[in-house]
């Protein structure tokens, strides 16, 4: 078996709907998964690949819109396409606020279906990138002494050295030795670059 | 006549005389009160005068001599005391039955109903006013003449022939039939004749009619404005169904067109998917039918007619509404227990009967869904009580009070927002015209909605 590169969850209670849906996922080389209720699918074992959810908006016990905020809640970022039998368009405009990549009316286009599973898969990569890169600075920002971060918020604030130095109480030349550690560590290759990674990882300077 | 009378008395006395001896008073006695009764008091005394002077002369000593004395006066005062009683009895029954006539001819004539009297042969005889009023037709113009070519449209005749046999063997007859007016017009009339026979006569018939058109017609307009209420009350339930049923639609539809793009997708693979492209095309096939089905069971629902009464089980009707209703109790995530018991079947609309289960069902679910912190369960049970089958629908909604009980069936009673209240007095209406009753009961949380139905007496084979 292949290994699997993305995974799209199907979730609808209409059984039929959700296997024609699973077959036409899989003609073109998908990976996929159905399941007929939101709680199916929170039990689910998903695997760390990039995915995203076509859901039903009526689910019975909770409106497809409600799943979606939950997964938001939940910490599941999955990018999610609507699929419903009657849509209006405030549900519409619910759900596009809410953060949906489409919001399809049953039944859809095939080619708009298979588009915006793409759209949102490739959202979903890119997601998983910066999700991986912020946490790798995350990592590099953890190797910081205490010292370090507080000079890390003062450098990108802008301020010169002899600045920072006073306001912490330390000599010109220490802060020149931290600063120099600080941009090795978290592999800066220039002030703008450090402004940069502070600006993903919302470091402030605490005035 | 009173001297005829008095003369044919004294003629057999005086020929009886030789052979029995004073048989002159009894006769002479008969004869004033035959003359008091039929004549009257002044013949009667003219009698009685003859009949003393009679007796007087030929029986009584002296002979043959018109003397007045003591030996006549007894003879005269019993003659007079006779023809009196006479002449009293008779002008007493006299009186009596001319009352009794007037009596009559004025119910006859002013009744308010309308009066024809024929005789043996269909002749008219006699008509009263109302007849004359509401058929058009003087007593001069019809009297005489045969009844059935009058009053009987001719494609009524056969009808018209057969209540006359009835009457002629002595029943009464009490129908509703139409009748013809004199410029043509015809009505409907409620019938009553009766045959009326008097010793050694020919029977005659009394015939009572009453112009019913308009009670017809008003009872028919309500009919069909029931009618209409009960297709409006569908139509509404419908309607708010609409959403469930378009997605119940809708689901198969959908399925069939995803199925049929995956396969022309797997079709398109090189070398083509066939397993795939076959399960998709079962499918298709599958979930189109399903859709058939769906609609066709609306169809059901929707038509409107007369009802249709056939031998129902009433198991297979609530199921057919729980089957039509399951995306909508699915979606109020409503469990549904059922206790289908086995029953005899029932004579009812199938229509009719699943608009009632279906209102019942809604009415629960709608009930459930304002207590959201509660587990929404309807029961439904079916068993034979006596000779009816009970049907219950009970659920664990906001439940009712006594007083809502009675009032919910009221027409325009309604606790929906947007509800027009008609629903369960139409749902009564149905279940009575079935002969049964439908009512309303506080349950173990909810309320239970109860109908009965007579049993038409044969046992169901199902479960």
């Amino acid at each position: 078996m292949k290994r699997t590169e993305s995974i799209v969850f199907v979730i609808d209670d209409d059984a039929s709907v959700r296997s024609a849906l699973k077959s036409l996922i899989r003609s073109v080389g998908l990976e996929v998964e159905g399941f007929a209720s939101g709680q199916e699918f929170l039990d689910f074992q998903r695997p760390d690949v990039p995915g995203c959810i076509v859901l039903d908006v009526r689910l019975p016990g909770i409106s497809g819109l409600d799943f979606h905020k939950a997964l938001i809640k939940a910490g599941i970022p999955l990018p999610v396409i609507f699929i419903t039998a009657h849509g209006d368009v405030p549900m519409s405009v619910r759900a596009m606020k809410a953060g949906a990549v489409e919001f399809l009316t049953k039944p859809f286009r095939d080619q708009d279906l298979l588009d915006a599973i793409q759209l949102a898969l490739d959202q979903d990569r890119i997601r998983r990138k910066q999700d991986g890169e912020i946490s790798e600075l995350r990592e590099r920002f953890e190797t910081l002494t205490a010292r370090e971060r507080e000079l890390l918020a003062l450098v990108v604030s802008g301020k010169p050295n002899k600045q920072i130095a006073d306001a912490i109480g330390i000599s010109e030349f220490t802060v020149k030795v931290h600063r120099a550690n600080l941009t090795r560590k978290m592999q800066a290759e220039s002030l703008a670059d450090l402004v940069r990674m502070s600006v993903r990882l919302n470091v402030s300077p605490k005035s | 006549m009173a001297a005829g009378l008095a003369g044919f008395a004294l003629l057999w006395s005086l020929l009886l005389q030789p052979y029995v001896s004073d048989a002159f008073i009894i006769i002479f006695l008969a004869t004033v009160m035959t003359a008091g009764w039929f004549g009257g008091t002044g013949p009667g005394l003219f009698c009685v005068a003859l009949c003393t002077l009679s007796v007087d002369y030929y029986f009584i000593h002296p002979r043959y001599a018109l003397v007045m004395n003591a030996e006549g006066v007894p003879y005269f005062l019993s003659f007079l005391l006779s023809a009196g009683c006479a002449t009293w009895l008779a002008s007493t029954r006299r009186i009596a039955e001319e009352s009794q006539r007037v009596h009559f001819d004025k119910l006859f004539d002013q009744g308010p109903e309308a009066i024809m009297l024929v005789d043996h042969r269909d002749r008219v005889q006699r008509i009263n006013a109302e007849f004359s009023r509401i058929f058009g037709y003087t007593s001069d113009e019809i009297i005489g003449g045969v009844s059935l070519r009058f009053i009987v449209p001719e494609h009524l005749h056969d009808e018209a022939m057969e209540s006359r046999a009835k009457l002629l063997n002595g029943e009464s007859v009490s129908m509703e039939s139409i009748r013809m007016r004199k410029d043509g017009t015809l009505m409907n009339v409620s019938e009553i004749a009766v045959p009326v026979s008097t010793d050694g006569q020919q029977m005659s018939f009394y015939y009572l009619f009453r112009d019913i058109t308009e009670n017809k017609r008003a009872a028919d307009a309500l009919e069909r404005a029931h009618a209409e209420l009960v297709h409006l009350s569908r139509v509404t339930t419908i309607g708010e169904l609409v959403t469930s049923i378009a997605h119940e639609v809708n689901q198969p539809i959908t399925a069939v067109i995803t199925y049929g793009n995956a396969a022309n997708r797997w079709l398109a693979q090189d070398p083509p998917n066939l397993v795939e492209v076959r399960d998709a095309l079962g499918n298709i096939v599958r979930d189109a039918t399903r859709a058939g089905e769906v609609i066709g069971r609306i169809r059901t629902l929707v038509q409107k007619g007369t009802p249709q009464m056939t031998l129902l089980d009433v198991n297979e009707v609530i199921r057919s509404v729980l089957n039509l209703l399951d995306a909508e109790i699915r979606r109020n995530g409503v469990r549904v227990q059922s206790d289908l018991g086995l029953v005899p079947g029932v004579i009812g609309d199938r229509v009719q009967l699943q608009q009632v289960m279906l209102n019942l069902i809604i009415n629960a679910i709608d009930a459930m869904s304002r207590v959201p912190m509660r587990k929404s369960v309807i029961s439904i049970r079916s068993s034979l009580d006596r000779d009816k089958v009970l049907i219950q629908v009970e659920d664990t909604g906001v439940g009712i009070t006594d007083e809502q009980a009675d009032t919910m069936f009221n027409p325009f009673f309604t606790t929906k927002p947007g509800g027009i209240g008609m629903g369960l007095t139409i749902s009564r209406s149905i279940i009575e015209a079935h002969g049964g009753a439908l009512w309303a009961a506080s349950g173990a949380a909810g309320a239970v909605l109860n109908f009965s139905l007579p049993s038409a007496g044969e046992s169901n084979e199902a479960n």
